[in-house]
């Protein structure tokens, strides 16, 4: 007899975990299936409030405009009451000698002429004294004067480079709350679990709260953290280390106000590096978010807030009565995502330092993959589950091989955290392979395997010629034809870049002007 | 380069404004904005749109004068060719600004009434006299000032239209293509419309909101002022045949 498929409909989510992550995924399925009486899909997010958010992840990436439109809130509302900011990607400074004039872009616009041919080995050829994202991207000048992606006149979500925000983690998960709870119809329970229970088949059956409510659904998605009470406490599906390839695993963050009220907001993440990490440097409208990520097996938690100091004090921003926090990192990811009929999404499922903003990002590609692969009856769930699980583990590992890229490119000699970084058995192989076929042939399109990369070719393009890596392609894989294209477009680069830079209001100017005036949605 | 200057009865007693109107000067726009309290004049010359201010990104109805960029076809030998002048361009080169100093404490800043030193339109020998002999406000003056007063409040009145209208999603982006005569092609953008399928379905009570604010009559002027569009294109047809001659 062929085996029967389990016809109980998958209708009743419950989403653990009140944070980004969780309010993201309420917000995606509650939005893309909205209720339909007693047969549709219902939303419930249950937080405990005890543990206050851990408030990582200020970046964003250009993703997130689709989701918030997706959810249907308004970017007006939500750069207002996020102190969000425009981010039109990241500098890097220090990373390649550690030299005062080490720095280098890798903006969210594509390099010129992406869409239709690999322009690349033509700026290799001859790059005329100019850096690669310079050539490539008209942003790049954008950026350097902190100017806006927009006008006021540019509608809601739409820009004229591409752009993603910097916001305040801690106002975000409240501002989804509020629309997920008043817009979307999902429930919101503010209890504390203490039971969590399962069925003979290992499936889980219900949750127990402190206030003696049981709660059951037919798809739990685990979203509570660095606690991981289903995925990991309940359900023990183990959490793979990634230690060995990303070395870092504490941070100090603090929080710098602004020296006054219309101080420039830099449009981009800022990395420096330093002897055993990396500082971040984020602006918001209100204040500026600083943090020293570092590997302890180098660095004591005194010296790095001594380095932190530094680098506070060498721009002015040193005062007494800063608060610094200090933050574990343990980066990884579970060895399976979806299991049974429980999904994590956020740090439950892994984390990895923020050197690419690549939390949120994930958390809004899982509560994409939920919705698209959501079963319609539980018999469907373990093939949704096994999609998810290869899509996933394939993400998290192409996360860990790029930002391990930044390591291994870069050639600083002070300190053995950077020197270790560079040793052979901690780059995965799947990077070695890369970084040996790239010698002769510069990332395109076919190098990687999946239709939705989180890192595209266009993402390794501007790191790896960015920090000065050399493609030495055959004179035989290079025609005029595409060498004229290619001078062509880094010529329109720089002409438009000057006369966009001349169109645009600085970050600050426009940030001000949408607290008061609002953007239009047309 | 704009220079303000505020208006004195000692400083600018013997300045004379000439009317005539070059199409090198201020007049040299193609659109211009315009408060709704002049629909009713309006409507019987200009299409009507929506545009957005390049300050602050809300809405503002516009007068259409043209396609180009600095091109304004109501301007012919050096006169206005209808019969209402917008207001927006009628008080030039006069404009109102907040009195230094003033409007601390969020409290708003008195206005003084000023002149732009660098417009062609002041002169010494001919045009409107500003101030009589006792330094008393001329009649011309007299009425500058009720034109700049009338335009701030009319334009409060029009920014609460245009935002409510664009909170019920009544306002639509439209894409002008003409071709004319010659052949030669404009393609207007940065402009907007009354989205007529949301109005028709508009729920009664919202219909009935507009209604009660003037609204909902100053909508359907925009709606019907649309019709002057090809009467524009019209009158840049007579240019491009030579039928008028455009002299500055």
């Amino acid at each position: 007899m062929a085996p029967q498929i389990d016809p109980q409909p998958v209708q009743k989510i419950l989403v653990v975990g009140g944070g980004t992550a969780g309010w993201i995924t309420a917000g995606v399925l509650a939005s893309r299936y909205p209720r339909r009486g007693e047969d549709g899909i219902s939303v419930t997010l249950i937080e405990s409030r005890l543990q206050p958010p851990i408030g990582v992840g200020e970046g964003t990436w250009p993703t997130i405009r689709a989701t918030l439109k997706q959810l249907g809130v308004t970017e007006t509302d939500f750069l207002r009451e996020c102190d969000a900011s425009f981010k039109q990607g990241s500098q890097f400074v220090k990373w390649m000698d550690g030299s005062d004039a080490d720095a280098y872009y890798h903006p969210f616009t594509l390099p010129v002429g992406y869409e239709e041919r690999n322009l690349a080995p033509y700026w290799l050829e001859d790059p005329r004294g100019q850096s690669f994202a310079a050539s490539m991207c008209f942003q790049t000048d954008v950026c350097s004067r902190a100017l806006a992606p927009k006008q006021i006149t540019t509608p809601e979500f739409t820009g004229l480079a591409n752009y993603a925000y910097h916001l305040d983690a801690g106002k975000f998960a409240p501002f989804l709350q509020k629309h997920c709870v008043d817009k979307l119809g999902v429930r919101h329970v503010i209890d504390e679990i203490v039971r969590i229970e399962s069925q003979d088949t290992g499936d889980i059956s219900h949750l127990v709260t402190k206030s003696g409510e049981t709660l059951t659904a037919d798809l739990y998605i685990d979203c509570s953290g660095f606690s991981s009470l289903l995925i990991g406490k309940h359900l023990g599906v183990p959490f793979l280390s990634k230690k060995d390839v990303l070395f870092i695993d504490k941070a100090w963050a603090v929080q710098i106000p602004y020296p006054t009220d219309d101080a420039a907001i830099t449009s981009v993440t800022v990395a420096t590096a330093q002897s055993s990490g990396w500082v971040w440097d984020i602006g918001l409208t209100t204040r500026r978010g600083v943090g020293y990520v570092f590997s302890s097996a180098y660095m004591s938690d005194e010296g790095a807030l001594e380095e932190l100091k530094n680098y506070l004090s060498a721009r002015g921003d040193l005062s007494r009565d800063l608060s610094f926090r200090k933050i574990d990192i343990n980066s990884g990811y579970r060895q399976e995502f979806w299991t049974r009929n429980c999904v994590a999404v956020g740090l439950s499922a892994g984390f990895l330092e923020p050197l690419e903003a690549s939390a949120i990002v994930m958390i809004e590609l899982s509560a994409k993959s939920i919705a698209n692969l959501l079963p319609s009856c539980r018999g469907g769930m373990q093939q949704a589950a096994r999609l998810f699980n290869d899509t996933f583990r394939y993400r998290w590992e192409r996360i860990v091989d790029f930002l391990k890229l930044h390591y291994v490119l870069s050639r600083r000699t002070d300190s053995r955290f950077w020197i270790d970084n560079r040793a052979r058995e901690s780059i995965p192989d799947s990077l070695r392979d890369g970084l040996e076929y790239w010698r002769d042939h510069c990332p395109w399109h076919e190098d990687f395997s999946h239709r939705e990369e989180v890192f595209s070719a266009a993402s390794y393009q501007y790191i790896l010629y960015g920090m000065g890596f050399q493609t030495y392609p055959a004179p035989w894989l290079l025609n005029d034809r595409e060498r004229n294209l290619a001078r062509e477009k880094m010529s329109e680069v720089a002409q438009y870049g000057k006369a966009l830079a001349a169109s645009l209001p600085g970050n600050r100017d426009l940030l001000s002007k949408v607290r008061r005036y609002g953007l239009q949605k047309i | 380069m704009v220079n303000l200057v505020v208006l004195s009865s000692q400083t600018h007693r013997n300045v004379r404004i000439a009317t005539t109107r070059s199409s090198s000067g201020d007049a040299a726009v193609n659109a211009v904005s315009v408060i709704p309290r002049e629909f009713p004049r309006l409507l019987a010359h200009y299409p009507i749109f929506f545009t957005k201010s390049t300050d602050t990104g809300q809405f503002e109805p516009a007068a259409l004068l043209g396609f180009e960029p600095h091109e304004n076809l109501f301007l012919l030998d050096g006169r206005w060719d209808a019969a209402y002048v917008p207001l927006q361009i009628q008080r030039q080169p006069f404009s109102l600004i907040p009195r230094r100093g003033d409007g601390a404490e969020g409290k708003p800043a008195a206005l003084d009434v000023a002149l732009d030193l660098s417009s062609p339109h002041i002169q010494t020998q001919e045009g409107e006299r500003l101030f009589l002999a006792d330094g008393q406000p001329s009649k011309f003056l007299q009425n500058v000032t009720s034109m700049l007063s009338a335009l701030v409040s009319g334009s409060t009145e029009a920014y609460a239209f245009t935002g409510r209208l664009a909170e019920l999603g009544l306002i639509e982006p439209v894409q002008i293509d003409i071709e004319f005569v010659d052949g030669s092609e404009a393609k207007m953008q940065g402009l907007y419309w009354i989205a007529a399928a949301a109005l028709k379905a508009l729920p009664a009570a919202q219909l009935a909101e507009l209604r009660d604010r003037e609204f909902l009559e100053w909508t359907y002027f925009q709606m019907a002022s649309i019709a002057h569009l090809s009467a524009l294109v019209a009158r840049k047809n007579r240019l491009l045949s030579g039928v008028t001659a455009a002299r500055p």
